[in-house]
């Protein structure tokens, strides 16, 4: 593996509940190598968000650490970039002046250049001038997936970035987001409860169980892109996912 | 037809008002005609273009003072628990006191005329302003908040970039309220404590001869240069920059 990028170090998380503390996460340990692609997959509640805001910096761990590149996280980074299920990008905006965000320090020349790129590497070219409002909700996320970008982030947490898209938009995203990941060699940590999403986009697909949050299992996913999603290998890591998560495969 | 239609609403309101006169048969209460007449009276006499202007110049600047200072108020009381925590009982304290109390102070400060009148439209807006502001601040989603800290907006950049256009749409709300309330204001204010105005209008009318023809045109006029007002301040919410904030609404 390669060189380890985001290292959790024995995190738990606990939230006060009716005044008693109610557990969350348990003793996370997880090492995520530079360039990796990981999908933390799980039932719902089990945690996995509360984890990724605590590697974003969002939120303190209760006890335990995450180290970015050997040093303890302890806020929100621009190096590291969050991507929002819920559209994070700014509907006062335009597109271009969301994707302009983290590029506030720069001259104007450099951010039009970056900008211009990032966009035209989502797929956005023609809508710069366009308000969120107006747009689709796969072409926000496109948006949003675009302000992250230009920062050039070492590291994407992606928090369920495609829930809120139709399944068709979904699958096209993330054949997108592998081609940009591929690119860019930038670490994901993408966060998910799709079992088939999981396999699609991760190296490794990391299984919680359910409250508290504990890692059951590491599957690796080792397919080549494009994946076929008729394979049996595919199905059989399917299968291992689904008897890890406690559910039957057969409905 | 299905719906009544807002002419036939007003032209019946009108028939009744009309109908209520011929009943108690004195000389006092206007019909709709003697208001009509009084109405031209009022425009030929040159006299209500001046109490018209005297009263949107009061409203107009206590109204923008308002907004210059309680925008920039709400936005850092909305944002910080250290200054909300000092500053919210007092704003909350003076709050329901109805302008209209201060108009004694008003008078002792400024003396009969404009500044009192300025003075007062901007308690009256203030509040609302303010108050709704900080609500709207308060109210900005944590995933923007989240996105602002983790791409490092911090300071003025904060403000100018997130708090203030996130908060925008309602601020507009607020202010679209506080320019009411600031027009039901300037009226009692000239009524009590000026010498020009609509306001003033009214009460002259009332001592000059018991003149209530003048009276009801005038009330007509506030009405309507109201409906104005509020059409114009709502053109602050077609701009793209605010526009989502009406959307899901």
């Amino acid at each position: 593996m390669s060189r380890p990028k985001v290292v959790f170090e024995g995190v738990s998380k606990d939230f006060e509940k009716d005044g008693a503390p109610l557990a969350v996460l348990q003793d996370v340990d997880l090492s995520v190598g530079e360039g990796e692609f990981v999908c933390l997959l799980g039932p719902s509640g089990c945690g996995k968000s509360t984890l990724l805001n605590i590697a974003g910096g969002f939120e303190a761990p209760t006890r335990g650490t995450v180290r970015i590149d050997g040093e303890p996280v302890q806020g929100p980074d621009a190096r590291r970039v969050f991507v929002f299920q819920e559209y994070g990008i700014f509907p006062w905006a335009s597109v271009w002046d969301n994707v302009a965000l983290g590029l506030r320090h720069l001259s104007s020349s450099e951010q039009h250049r970056i900008v211009g790129e990032t966009i035209e590497m989502v797929g956005l070219s023609g809508f710069e001038r366009t308000y969120p409002m107006e747009l689709s909700g796969g072409m926000k996320q496109r948006v949003e997936v675009a302000r992250a970008l230009a920062v050039s982030p070492d590291v994407l947490y992606m928090d369920e970035p495609f829930g809120a898209l139709d399944s068709l938009t979904r699958l096209s995203m993330r054949s997108e987001l592998i081609r940009i990941w591929k690119s860019r060699k930038v670490t994901i940590l993408f966060v998910t409860h799709d079992v088939d999403e999981s396999i699609q986009l991760a190296e490794r697909v990391v299984v919680f169980s359910e409250r508290p949050g504990k890692i059951a299992d590491i599957v690796p996913v080792d397919l080549e892109h494009p994946r076929d999603l008729g394979s049996p290998e595919y199905g059989q890591i399917k299968n291992r996912l689904y008897g890890l998560l406690g559910v039957s495969h057969s409905v | 037809m299905k719906v009544l239609s807002p002419v036939a609403f007003g032209l019946l309101l009108t028939a009744l008002w009309w109908l209520a006169c011929g009943v108690k048969g004195d000389e006092i209460m206007p019909t709709p005609l003697d208001t009509l007449y009084g109405f031209v009276e009022l425009v030929e006499s040159q006299r209500l273009w001046g109490d018209i202007v005297a009263s949107l110049f009061r409203v107009t600047w206590g109204f923008l003072l308002a907004a210059g200072v309680g925008i920039p108020l709400g936005l850092v009381v909305g944002w910080s628990n250290r200054v909300s925590v000092a500053v919210n009982p007092t704003i909350q304290g003076l709050r329901p006191i109805s302008p209209i109390a201060w108009i004694p102070l008003a008078i002792y400060w400024f003396g009969i005329g404009d500044g009192a009148g300025i003075f007062l439209i901007f308690v009256a807006s203030f509040f609302p302003i303010t108050v709704g502001t900080m609500a709207a601040v308060r109210g900005i989603s944590l995933v923007h908040q989240r996105s602002a800290r983790n791409f490092g907006v911090r300071g003025l950049d904060l403000f100018r970039r997130v708090l203030l256009p996130a908060a925008m749409p309602q601020i507009i709300t607020s202010l679209r309220i506080a320019l009411g309330v600031a027009w039901l204001v300037v009226v009692a204010a000239e009524m009590v404590g000026m010498d020009s105005g609509l306001g003033y209008l009214i009460m002259d009318a009332r001592n000059a001869g018991a003149r209530y023809d003048l009276i009801v045109a005038t009330m007509f006029v506030i009405g309507a240069i109201g409906i104005v007002l509020d059409v114009l301040i709502r053109k602050l919410e077609r701009f793209d920059e605010v526009r989502w904030g009406y959307e899901n609404r």
